[in-house]
């Protein structure tokens, strides 16, 4: 297991420097000028031209990429055009409450779209079962940020239970920390739990035909037994697939959430490094971006022997 | 390697990564009323006020750093750091005299090598600061208080132009960090002004931090806008960037911010309907709506097609679709300045009064030699005042029987493209979108966008020699009357070679919670005079 876990690491630096070529090529083509925007509205060509110089950017396509990637070897994401800040202190800064958000919407999703999609797989057919998926449909269907709206109007503005916005560190406790995610982790999770739901009572409803399930019964074994023991853990595979792709689609919501709920994490400040044309920021949070999805499919896999112990490398 | 293991590991990697170097300090109950949550205008994405110009530095920088002189509410420049200041008859040397007490934020005094050295970066960067070393002789420091400007010829708007808010302002700093290349971004944010710039609890794009300096000595004058008595009365000020307007808005009803810059004109309504909030205009000097035509390229390179274009504008279109129905947010401006400031002028700004006469303007725009050749439109999407100018335009054009290639993109893309001096068709363009802060507008110093000496002047390169002499004719006038003359036949001539086309005037709000008083109108946001209470 240990040899397979090194020899995909290592198969990650190939993926890696591709996303790295891929990325500074597109960002060297794009449109858009950084010191454009640093000099202001009001500079001359002249200024723009003499920031340009300053931060290195008339250099070559190939000297300006050779020396990125010498950096990145040697460890260092490079420096802000904007803020002078490392990269990997702006990335660190933000890492946390976006950290803090995906945990929270991943805990919640699996605290309620699997039991959705067993008790719907449990129920196939029924009311309950129609519900449960008409609920999914709906979930998939809304766009985060009118969730998002919906949830402050009513939670924040109305009833005054939560905030409507910011971000308090775990260190400053628990209650402060949980209440400014409650209401994003709900927004960014409706998609997810959706689809999960979904997953979870396509696989189960599987698994239900089985023989053995017939067989427990059979035994005189109860319901809950059944479904959550004998059946789930059958079914478990397609859902860890599920949950660990949807990784990408919590870093693509996160950026719309942190928007409307104002959480300074990484999703906005791609957004601003993009709107800005600040790349060693777009390059470092793409990188960051890139290399968390390769990990996550690597964990997918380790579950994988954990959840079924037939799976073995 | 089991289950257990794993998910042991995997929860203890969460942990770690949730509570480790992510702390900002609490505040505490008590310090809360001592603390003013501020909502700015755009994210304070760099700190360096001479390197970068955007106005949100601007308005941060005037709370860490001070100035020598500060205009007041009624545009004249005050002393402020300065004692006071002599000029030769001749008007060529200049000897000023620092106030004494001026300390730095780590309590070194401000000497006049820091002001020269703040100064020499300053001018490097400013357009009057560049007028100012094209005649300068010498900028010395003569003792630790006093130093010496001298030049080769007279300069009489030299107090405006160390007193102006007009980005790049002449702030004082250290002549450590002052001694930074213009063209390089400071590193160090040791300040000379009210406020101390908590440069460890800055990320930038999200939140910035500001706490009051204990040994900063206001002056005894009453405050107005840069001038006077700065006194800060809270501990700290949070700059808590929201890039969603309507969370803003949430926010500042839910009493989680304080005070909020600029709301958007649709959720006003909101905001007015809460017996918690105030609402008012914040900038009495508004912005000047703009779009600006390529005199290099046809068919904005000939006069009648620039012509044509004005003669059909109607202003009253842009307005309301920019601010909707609230007539106190706008009015027509048939001038090039901010209308309610002392050289204000509509000589020649006929062409934008009365009916609107598209028959008349298409004709003229046959008799320039316009076929049909397409007009590259640049309009940003991202940004909600030149959407609606963008769109305005291009139903204008149409009307006007020309080919509008729209190309709608991000501000960022218009930026770099509006540099572009190549043809239309390769990568340049023929018009953008724009607007002008009113504060810029107030006469001919930092106004770059009236300038039109062609190749230097501002995006569309317009000439208009005419113009360009009145420039010169305002910033050798002697007193406020010779100023007005200048100014009215330069806005004349401005108009008779259409240097751009203003597409009126706008003011925007600004909300604050009933608990928070003090707050004046001004071209920035004041936070000295704010208080708040629990």
């Amino acid at each position: 297991m240990l040899s397979y876990i090194l020899r995909r690491v290592v198969a990650t630096l190939p993926v890696m420097a591709i996303v790295a070529l891929f990325v500074f090529s597109l960002l060297y083509i794009a449109p858009g000028d950084p010191a454009v925007v640093i000099a202001g509205d009001q500079a001359s060509p002249e200024d723009v031209e003499r920031i340009r110089q300053s931060l290195g950017l008339d250099r070559p396509f190939l000297i300006q990429f050779g020396s990125w990637v010498w950096r990145i070897l040697h460890g260092d994401l490079g420096t802000s055009i904007f803020t002078n800040l490392p990269v990997s202190t702006m990335i660190g800064q933000r890492l946390g409450p976006t950290l803090s958000l995906m945990v929270i919407t991943l805990l919640l999703t699996i605290v309620v779209a699997v039991p959705l999609g067993v008790v719907a797989a449990w129920k196939a057919g029924s009311l309950i079962d129609r519900a449960i998926m008409g609920f999914a449909v709906f979930g998939f269907s809304l766009p985060v940020f009118v969730v998002g709206y919906v949830l402050a109007y009513v939670f924040a503005l109305e009833l005054e239970w939560l905030p409507v916005q910011g971000y308090t560190p775990l260190t400053d406790g628990f209650w402060p920390w949980l209440q400014n995610l409650i209401l994003p982790a709900i927004a960014l999770g409706c998609v997810y739990i959706a689809l999960v739901a979904r997953i979870t009572r396509a696989a189960m409803l599987e698994v239900l035909q089985q023989d053995y399930i017939r067989t427990a019964k059979a035994k005189g074994m109860g319901q809950s037994g059944i479904l959550f023991i004998h059946a789930l853990k059958n079914a478990a595979v397609p859902i860890v697939t599920v949950i660990g792709l949807g990784i990408a689609l919590l870093i693509g919501g996160a950026v719309v959430t942190e928007s409307v709920f104002a959480i300074p994490g990484l999703g906005r400040l791609t957004i601003d490094a993009i709107l800005r044309r600040d790349y060693p920021v777009i390059q470092g949070i793409v990188l960051l971006f890139s290399f968390v999805y390769v990990l996550v499919n690597l964990m997918i896999d380790v579950i994988y022997t954990l959840v079924d112990p037939r799976i073995r490398y | 390697m089991d289950r257990r293991t794993v998910l042991k590991g995997l929860a203890g990697a969460s942990g770690l990564a949730l509570t480790g170097g992510l702390s900002a300090p609490a505040i505490a109950q008590g310090a809360a009323a001592r603390t003013l949550r501020f909502v700015p205008q755009a994210n304070l994405a760099n700190f360096d006020p001479i390197w970068g110009t955007q106005y949100v530095v601007r308005n941060a920088a005037a709370l860490v750093w001070d100035t020598l002189y500060g205009v007041d509410s009624s545009l004249v420049p005050q002393r402020q750091m300065v004692e006071s200041e002599e000029v030769t008859d001749d008007g060529m040397t200049w000897t000023f005299k620092l106030r004494s007490g001026l300390k730095f934020h780590d309590g070194t005094p401000v000497l006049s090598k820091d002001v020269v050295a703040s100064l020499n970066r300053w001018a490097a960067r400013d357009p009057m600061g560049l007028m100012l070393k094209a005649i300068q002789q010498e900028l010395t420091a003569v003792d630790d208080r006093t130093f010496k400007w001298v030049l080769k010829q007279p300069f009489p708007k030299m107090l405006y132009a160390l007193g102006k808010n007009n980005s790049p302002v002449a702030f004082i700093m250290p002549e450590r960090i002052a001694q930074t290349d213009p063209f390089k971004q400071i590193t160090d944010y040791v300040g000379s002004g009210p406020m101390k710039f908590a440069t460890g609890e800055w990320v930038p794009g999200a939140k910035a931090v500001f706490e009051k300096f204990a040994d900063y000595v206001p002056r005894q004058e009453k405050v107005s806008w840069l001038a006077g008595g700065k006194q800060i009365l809270v501990d700290r000020i949070e700059w808590i960037v929201m890039p969603d307007p309507a969370t803003a808005a949430a926010a500042l009803q839910n009493g989680e911010i304080d005070w909020w810059e600029n709301p958007i004109a649709d959720l006003v309504p909101v905001l007015k309907k809460n017996k918690n909030i105030s609402v008012d205009i914040g900038d009495p000097l508004g912005n000047i709506g703009s779009f600006r035509m390529n005199f290099l390229y046809p068919p904005f390179n000939d006069v009648r097609a620039r012509r044509a274009v004005l003669m059909a504008l109607s202003q009253e279109d842009y307005m309301r679709a920019l601010v909707g129905d609230d007539e106190t947010l706008w009015k027509p401006l048939p001038s090039y300045f901010t209308p309610g400031t002392p050289l204000y002028t509509e000589t020649g700004g006929e062409i934008l009064k009365g009916k609107r006469d598209i028959d008349a303007a298409k004709k003229l725009l046959a008799e320039s030699g316009y076929s049909g050749q397409p007009v590259t439109c640049l309009v940003a999407q991202d940004q909600p005042i030149t959407k609606a100018f963008g769109d305005v335009t291009a139903d204008l054009l149409k009307k006007l029987g020309m080919n509008v290639d729209f190309v709608a993109t991000d501000w960022g893309t218009v930026g770099s493209r509006r540099a572009q001096k190549t043809p239309p068709g390769q990568g340049g363009w023929n018009m953008f979108h724009t607007w002008h802060a009113g504060a810029d507008c107030i006469n001919p110093a930092p106004y770059t966008a009236i300038r039109a000496n062609g190749d230097k002047a501002w995006f569309g390169w317009p000439t208009s020699a005419n113009t360009e002499k009145e420039v010169t004719a305002w910033f050798d006038a002697k007193n406020l009357d010779e100023e007005k003359a200048a100014v009215s036949r330069l806005n004349k001539a401005a108009f008779e070679d259409v240097v751009y086309a203003p597409t009126g005037f706008f003011l925007s709000y600004t909300a604050w919670r009933k608990n928070v008083s003090g707050i004046t109108k001004g071209p920035l946001p004041f936070f000295w005079g704010v208080s708040k209470t629990a």
